[in-house]
């Protein structure tokens, strides 16, 4: 059987270069312990994005129900409603974005078809804990659902946090498809190079979509995945060591300008600040006022957050819009001048949290 | 400055009203709310979709308390009205019988070096991250620039042109961000597989025209029956795969008159229309009227021998293109980085490429035509694209399914069924198609196999 399906195939058939599934099927096994079989369980797509959007139309009827954590990801709302979904939202609870099992098991009903998890965290850089990974899981198994993974920052973690796999827990795998890409373990987010790890129905159905959706990815990054594949441990490890850097280097940055971090980043290449009480401008604001005054962009988070609506929460409990996302996922250089900026800034400026400095 | 997703909250943004001509994305939101409010205790099936496989998953019980059903977790209902396998069994049997292929519609050929050093050359300049959404400028303008050479048509690469990852998903982007469940679209047969299985994710109604042999003529009275205020959209292909027909002036000012006055959108796939041989081609957004109805479709890969490159572009109005930008924006984000970069400098070639294209097509064409009916085949003319369809009743076989395997096994060499490219596959039973988008040697053996094995039947 051809492992190079250029040559030989009519079309049709699923357009990926075997020797990826082969590839990723070993790296499942090694790091989660999972047993995946690559002629059947792997979608090759354009990027997670498309996996994503694969596996969402392969599972999900009008009128099922998909719990997300917020804050989230706007795309993963988007895809769920294009396929007739209901998006459910279950607010991280601030400052640490802990899970509260008790809203969580609330969010469940007879109409929940599925559980989307995305870890590590974007934006907050919060990586699931085991026993957080255990709730859900229990929760999954009881009420027999599934649960799509984004895992695209898996091997980006900090200070000993490992990243877990939802589907090596109990019960888990049969429900679960894996979603990640080449993008930000290889800094080639252009490529569009992402897969589905799933049971083998429904990784046929993946690939079923898949091929209306795109057909394929593009072939030239399929063989420059194979290499990529191929990268030895040391190579995760000096990713995750340089991006360490760069978290220390800007959280020190973030917190020199009055912006305030009580959560740590565990994974991810973000930080998601917080606006000082002191501070009375919006997200939207501080991050307008950073870029005129400071040439410094971040995003604000209000994007990310979909429940803990103002009008929902009242004025006090509110925080939907005092949250800030920085990625560090930038050059030393561009992380010097944006350092070099702030600094400025502060001194023109003063910091956020001195009343009496930034205009709040 | 790039940003992984965008910063205003979507769901204040799909305040798009609801009228023909416009996005409908907003619709979506209108089958959500009819769901969500009054429905979580029932579960509502659409009549047009069947009970799935051998067990259905009934979630009626406390959400707690329900014990693991042990049974493997259910695929969407959308899936019932996807077909797979044909092609499958046919590829293992090809590369058992050590097959020539003529089936799969992509060359064995590479594409030109100058495009390929663009792409090198843009991955080592470190053009690798995600390029914006809807397309990078250059290849934005450069398909802007082709399009008007070609159409005649002015339009803005910044807000009526979006890139995508292939035809394909300019097709599935188009459909999905522009047909509401239940919309009427209008389809010919036969047509590229992947649009009613597209057409049906999208929830769509579907109504279909057969053209037929032997000069595939879209049949005018049974077009201007089918289309009504009902009809959202008409979904074609010139020139056409498989038939290898081109849509006419005359066919395509019927069309137009027939949109315009009932107010319908046209998807107009146009991947081949370089490989137009026998006429002009003409895009139908070029004619009166229609420009503000229509996303004219199209991709690098035919045009340039790079079908795994995955770069396709969707060109329409603005309220046209923001249903498509929504939709590939949760489809695929973005489009590959290096193969836009290269896409721009192909695009920007001298027509002299397109004419040594057409010339070299052209050649092998003969080859391939002249051969199958040597053979005995009956040949339907082809105006255009890289494929020929023939009658192969001559020789025997049931269908052209029995037709196919016979051809693989016994003469070494692979065709397409076309009935899969029917809604109704008994219309397709005579017909198969080849194609000769083959270097001349593999077309010279194909030829030869059946010649040598089918003139003897």
């Amino acid at each position: 059987m051809s492992t190079h399906l250029f040559d030989g195939l009519p079309l049709r058939v699923g357009r990926h270069v075997q020797g990826i599934c082969d590839r990723l099927a070993k790296i499942v096994k090694g790091t989660h312990g999972l047993e995946v079989d690559p002629l059947t369980d792997i979608a090759i797509c354009c990027g997670q994005t498309e996996a994503f959007a694969a596996a969402i139309f392969s599972i999900i009827d009008p009128g099922d129900e998909v719990i997300l954590f917020d804050p989230s990801y706007e795309t993963y709302g988007a895809s769920i409603s294009i396929a007739g979904g209901v998006p459910v939202f279950v607010a991280l609870d601030p400052p640490y974005w802990t899970l509260d099992d008790g809203k969580f098991l609330k969010s469940f009903t007879s109409r929940t078809k599925a559980v989307v998890l995305n870890s590590p965290h974007n934006p907050t850089g919060k990586v699931f804990s085991k026993d957080e990974l255990e709730v859900i899981a229990t929760a999954c198994c009881t009420n027999d659902c599934m649960v799509i993974t984004d895992e695209v920052y898996e091997h980006i973690t900090y200070d000993k946090t490992k990243h877990i796999s939802l589907a090596s827990l109990q019960g888990m795998q049969e429900r679960t498809i894996i979603t990640s890409s080449l993008s930000k373990t290889f800094s080639v987010t252009g490529w569009r190079i992402g897969w589905a790890i799933a049971p083998p129905a429904i990784a046929s159905a993946i690939k079923n979509i898949h091929i209306r959706i795109t057909d394929s990815a593009p072939a030239p990054f399929q063989e420059a995945a194979l290499t990529a594949l191929e990268s030895q441990p040391q190579y995760f490890e000096s990713l995750r060591q340089d991006y360490e850097l760069r978290r220390d280097f800007l959280a020190r940055i973030l917190a020199e300008v009055g912006l305030r971090i009580r959560f740590k980043a565990q994974g991810s290449f973000f930080i998601f600040v917080e606006i000082p009480e002191e501070c009375l401008l919006s997200d939207v604001d501080c991050v307008k006022k950073l870029i005129e005054e400071a040439g410094v962009v971040g995003v604000p988070g209000c994007g990310f957050f979909h429940s803990n609506k103002q009008v929902e929460v009242g004025a006090d409990n509110f925080y939907g819009n005092r949250y800030i996302r920085f990625a560090f996922c930038k050059s030393d250089d561009t992380l010097a001048a944006a350092a070099q900026n702030l600094r400025e800034f502060v001194n023109r400026a003063g910091a956020f949290d001195r009343s009496e400095g930034v205009k709040c | 400055m790039q940003t992984q997703c965008t910063w205003s909250c979507r769901h204040e943004v799909l305040g798009a009203l609801r009228s023909k001509s416009s996005s409908l994305f907003a619709s979506s939101r209108h089958l959500l709310r009819q769901y969500a409010a009054g429905s979580r205790s029932r579960r509502r099936r659409p009549p047009s979709f069947a009970a799935m496989s051998t067990v259905a998953t009934e979630k009626e019980a406390s959400p707690n308390q329900k014990e693991s059903s042990g049974k493997p977790l259910q695929v969407a209902k959308r899936l019932e009205k996807f077909k797979t396998t044909i092609f499958t069994q046919m590829s293992m049997l090809a590369i058992k019988h050590g097959a020539i292929n003529l089936g799969q519609g992509f060359p064995n050929f590479d594409g030109p070096e100058f495009v390929k050093e663009a792409a090198i050359q843009a991955i080592r300049d470190g053009k690798n991250q995600y390029a914006r959404g809807y397309g990078i400028p250059d290849l934005n303008s450069a398909i802007a620039a082709r399009f008007k050479k070609d159409s005649g048509l002015v339009v803005d690469p910044e807000t009526e042109v979006t890139v995508t990852s292939g035809c394909t998903e300019a097709i599935a982007a188009t459909i999905l961000g522009l047909i509401n469940p239940g919309d009427e679209v209008i389809l010919f047969a036969p047509f590229y597989d992947s649009y009613e299985a597209t057409l049906s994710m999208a929830g769509a109604d579907i109504k279909c025209i057969t053209l037929r042999p032997p000069d595939f003529a879209i049949p005018i009275n049974e077009l201007r029956s089918a289309i009504s205020k009902k009809t959202r959209a008409i979904l074609m292909n010139t020139p056409h795969n498989p038939t290898g027909k081109m849509f006419t002036r005359e066919e395509l000012n019927e069309i137009a008159s027939l949109c315009i006055e009932n107010d319908v959108l046209v998807f107009s796939d146009e991947v081949y229309d370089k490989l137009a041989f026998e006429m002009e081609h003409i895009s139908v957004a070029s004619l009166p009227g229609m420009y503000e109805r229509t996303v004219t479709l199209n991709s690098l890969g035919k045009t340039f021998s790079l079908t795994g490159w995955k770069i396709g572009w969707a060109i329409a109005p603005p309220h046209l293109t923001w249903g498509v930008r929504q939709a590939h924006s949760f489809l695929t984000f973005a489009t590959n980085t290096p193969g836009q970069w290269a896409a721009a400098a192909a695009l920007r070639t001298p027509d002299s490429y397109y004419v040594e294209l057409k010339r070299d097509y052209a050649a092998k064409k003969q080859i391939l035509v002249e051969g199958l009916k040597e053979a005995g085949f009956k040949v339907f003319p082809s105006s255009g694209t890289y494929f020929v369809v023939v009658d192969h009743t001559p020789f025997g076989l049931e269908n052209d399914i029995a037709f196919c395997e016979f051809l693989i096994k016994e003469v070494g060499v692979v065709a397409i069924p076309t009935s899969v490219f029917y809604l109704n596959p008994e219309e397709g039973k005579n017909i198969v198609r080849f194609t000769f988008c083959k270097d001349e040697g593999t077309l010279r053996s194909a030829v030869e196999r059946m010649k040598a094995k089918l003139k003897k039947t």
